[in-house]
């Protein structure tokens, strides 16, 4: 299994976020996991990025067990991911924040950085031709010299993908990619997810659009209340009685 | 900001351009890290080349003796500049890490005779092991309870500077120390020691320049902007937090040498929270985020302090309320905001000219 | 001299000291509870209440109550006028502009006072008979109760109003959520402004009282502000109960210090307790409801 989560639990002051959720992910597929406000998604994918510890149970990433990591360790073993507030950095230009999701593949420390010794440059320059890339892939190269501030909502959604992107990731998460966006820019969003899943990519993604994650995804999970509601093809999943009660609860 | 004010090419915008330039020239860039890319610019020939000059053709020992100090404050200014105006955390305990490098050279050159281009070395060498001894827990705090933490520790610094008068000579203070002197050369006179601090000072702002356009730079930004985002790409939070602590505080060891093979003295009074404040002032006052701007900030307030030490018991009064209208009519730095205002006007001035022609 | 017998002692000395970095915190809460602002000119409150009665009662003769009630007027006064016309510019600024703001309003009025009233540590009369009485063992001086009464006054009063007025509830909001209690339609700024006044007043009143224990010179506020606040993170940031424990906490703790180390170390004990609250348990003892928001 690439990633698998097992038997994770967490609470938030008596409220339970997870019960006992068990998911797998596997290589190159597109997951996505679905529910109502508040099912505890997005808590789910703290617990896998590390910014949160389980209560109980444990994440295996590779077949290590990464339960209890710190995210930039997570991160370095090649778990991306966005967020559902956007946390890119408006002090710095586009390139720069994709040249950001390459540190820890850029070489230098401080010393070696302050002193800007060859080797340093040399890196520096295959990034910058690479980071170009990447936003070409996502449609900002047009941008690529302007501040993230001044971006719009939509291109701020890409910049965070590329920027994960950019630490050339085995999986990615990504918290709700097209909330907020128009119909054409989430179109456009789904185009580009596809294309990464081709280009070998595993994604694991929380989406409200349902037409999005059918078009994409391989598999579905659905939670409700931190718990696991169904898990399967999408066509299933949309046909479950469980989901459907969840998703449109009768009177 | 300049293109998207001027809408259309006239021969007088040659003229507003020009004179853009050349203020330019003058005036920190509020957006200096917008061009992190490039090495070496016009601007920073100019600055070399002002600094270099500047002593000789204004010999007034008053004027170089005003930029020895603004160049130590200098220094300092750049430390506290990559922790506060790249990193974003703030920290009022600068003092500290600049009595403790002075310290070291003093109670090295007057007890053990140690020359001091190798105490020069151990001062940055000491205030880097302390920073790093109290940066570990302190530094996981934010905002007023990390500059309280860092003040804190500033303050413990001086009741043990006082309460240890064997090593340090307690209120007193040590005296005499050696001028800084290299391979026999002795820095005794006011230009001498001129080019010595702001030589040390272009070696570490080339060091920082180099920090800043490196991975190190947008790891400190990222810090600044958004830490769950940082830690998300691989950024190791703490480490760098620590780093730029580290280097900080190692910069303001430098200065704390250089400050006391210049006076030849070193007292506690010195390293008090008014000089914490003080750098703070240069960093804020020279716009975060840009390198040149502290140590523009930094020349400006040693200048002031010493215009206002004539006023006597009304200098501490008025420097009170100087820094409070600096706060609220520049919080964003002087140079920025003279920028924002003078490219408002520019651009102003040639609309009102336009719109005069077309009422004519 | 052993330890145990001048233990009661230090312990009624560290109590009366509490009471003061009590008082003190106290200024710093009712500022938090409704701005998120930490005014490092807090303890220049107290040395302004104690050098302008000082100078009320010496100086212009008036009698004692009425000095120090105009003293308390003056400084909240001053108080307002330090919102107005330092703060309220600065309402959108980052927060190293407001700390270097109210660091700079602090030197101001202390440097100011130096100017005004002179350089000299003064003392004020005590309130009432000089003659300490005695419990047991220890002596307690009439003045040392007088501190405790006022912070426990002081207290209460607080409790009364950010929890039993639609002020004080006004005021917590527009703390905790801004934005919230903007859209509610409660003026942040003037809660503000009123928040200057009451902390100004609460630390007026703190010199008062202490004024006639210990020296207050021109430079000695920056200090005890700092205790204050220190006081005021170790019982529980933005509780006034919390400011209330931490104080006598500290007051008690730098007191017994001086049996174990130099008394010359006195002053850094408040600051090693600072960091070692804020390394182990920044939320203080009784936890603070502001801990978690976004700007610390």
């Amino acid at each position: 299994m690439f990633l698998s989560v097992e038997e994770i639990v967490k609470h938030y002051d008596g409220v339970m976020a997870l019960n006992r959720i068990s998911l797998q992910v596997r290589k190159g597929t597109v997951k996505g996991l679905m529910g109502p406000n508040g099912a505890g998604k997005s808590t789910l994918f703290h617990l896998i990025s590390g910014m949160e510890r389980p209560d109980s149970g444990k994440i295996f990433f590779k077949k290590r067990d990464i339960t209890g990591l710190q995210t930039y360790e997570i991160s370095r073993l090649g778990v991306g991911r966005t967020f559902q507030t956007l946390q890119i950095f408006g002090n710095m230009t586009v390139v720069e924040n994709v040249l950001t999701g390459m540190h820890s593949r850029i070489r230098g420390g401080f010393l070696s950085s302050g002193l800007y010794l060859p080797q340093i440059k040399k890196s520096e320059e295959i990034a910058i031709k690479e980071a170009k890339e990447i936003l070409e892939l996502l449609g900002l190269f047009g941008r690529w010299k302007w501040f993230a501030s001044q971006l719009s909502y939509g291109e701020q959604r890409r910049l965070e993908i590329a920027r994960g992107l950019a630490a050339k990731p085995d999986l990615l998460l990504l918290d709700e990619p097209a909330a907020g966006l128009t119909y054409p820019e989430a179109k456009q969003l789904a185009q580009t997810l596809s294309r990464l899943k081709e280009a070998g990519l595993t994604l694991f993604l929380i989406e409200h659009h349902m037409g999005m994650v059918m078009e994409i995804a391989d598999e579905v999970a659905v939670l409700n209340n931190g718990e696991l509601l169904a898990e399967g093809p999408p066509d299933m999943v949309k046909k479950d009685p469980g989901v459907i009660e969840a998703y449109a609860p009768r009177r | 900001m300049v293109d998207q004010v001027h809408k259309e090419f006239r021969r007088r915008d040659l003229l507003y351009s020009g004179a853009l330039w050349l203020l330019s020239l003058i005036i920190p860039d509020p957006q200096l890290h917008y061009r992190r890319e490039y090495r070496f610019r016009k601007r920073d020939l100019f600055y070399l080349l002002t600094i270099l000059l500047l002593p000789l053709i204004w010999s007034d020992p008053h004027f170089h003796h005003i930029m020895v100090l603004g160049g130590i404050h200098g220094i300092l200014a750049l430390g506290l500049t990559l922790f506060l105006g790249y990193a974003g955390q703030i920290s009022l305990g600068q003092a500290a890490f600049f009595g403790i490098g002075a310290y070291t050279t003093a109670v090295l050159t007057t007890r053990y005779g140690l020359p001091s281009f190798l105490a020069f070395w151990a001062s940055a060498l000491t205030a880097f092991l302390f920073a790093y001894l109290i940066g570990r827990p302190i530094l996981k705090l934010k905002g007023y309870f990390l500059a309280l933490a860092t003040l804190g520790f500033g303050e413990i610094f001086l009741v043990m500077v006082r309460e240890s008068p064997r090593l340090t000579g307690g209120v007193i203070g040590i005296f005499d120390i050696p001028f800084f002197s290299f391979a026999g050369f002795i820095f005794d006179t006011y230009l001498k020691q001129y080019y010595l601090i702001w030589g040390v000072l272009m070696g570490l702002v080339l060091f920082s320049k180099n920090l800043i356009r490196s991975k190190m730079g947008r790891a400190f930004l990222a810090v600044a902007a958004s830490e769950d985002g940082a830690s998300a790409v691989g950024i190791d939070v703490s480490r760098i937090k620590l780093g730029v602590f580290v280097i900080g505080a190692a910069f303001a060891g430098l200065a704390g040498s250089l400050f006391a093979s210049v006076m030849s003295t070193a007292n506690p009074e010195t390293f008090s929270l008014n000089l914490s404040v003080l750098i703070v002032m240069m960093v804020i006052l020279g716009g975060m985020g840009n390198l040149y701007g502290p140590i523009a900030g930094a020349i400006f307030l040693t200048y002031l302090i010493d215009e206002l030490s004539r006023y006597q018991e009304y200098s501490l009064p008025i420097y009170g309320v100087i820094l409070i209208l600096l706060l609220i009519f520049f919080p964003d730095g002087i140079g920025t905001r003279l920028r924002i205002r003078l490219i408002y006007l520019i651009s102003y001035w040639g609309r009102k000219r336009r719109r005069e022609k077309v009422e004519l | 001299m052993d330890i145990i017998q001048i233990l009661p002692q230090l312990l009624s000395t560290g109590i009366t000291f509490g009471a003061i970095y009590a008082l003190v915190g106290l200024g710093f809460v009712t500022i938090a509870r409704a701005s998120q602002i930490i005014n490092f000119a807090q303890g220049e409150f107290v040395m302004l209440g104690g050098m302008i009665t000082f100078f009320l009662l010496n100086k212009i003769h008036l009698p004692y109550p009425l000095a120090a009630l105009f003293a308390i007027l003056i400084v909240v006064i001053i108080g307002f006028l330090l919102h107005l016309l330092v703060i309220y510019p600065l309402r959108k600024a980052s927060l190293p502009i407001l700390l270097m703001a109210t660091l700079g309003a602090s030197l101001f009025l202390s440097s100011a006072s130096a100017l005004l009233f002179g350089t000299l540590p003064k003392a004020l009369p005590p309130f009432s008979a000089r003659a300490p009485f005695e419990i047991g063992n220890i002596s307690v001086s009439p003045q040392s109760l007088w501190v405790l009464v006022a912070a426990f006054l002081t207290l209460f009063s607080l409790y009364l109003l950010s929890h039993r007025t639609l002020l004080g509830k006004a005021m917590e909001a527009s703390s905790t959520d801004p934005l919230g209690a903007d859209l509610t339609g409660i003026s942040r700024n003037l809660m503000i402004f009123l928040a200057f006044g009451v902390s100004a007043g609460i630390g007026s009143v703190a010199g008062i009282f202490i004024t006639p224990i210990f020296y207050v010179s021109y430079h000695s506020g920056i200090l005890i502000g700092l205790k204050g606040f220190i006081a005021a993170v170790l019982g529980g940031w933005g509780k006034h109960n919390g400011a209330i424990l931490g104080g006598f906490a500290l007051g008690v703790l730098e007191s017994l210090s001086v049996a174990f180390i130099p008394s010359g170390y006195k002053d850094a004990i408040a600051f090693i307790v600072l960091l070692l609250i804020l390394y182990i348990r920044p939320k203080g003892i009784l936890g603070s409801p502001f801990i978690d928001s976004r700007r610390w």
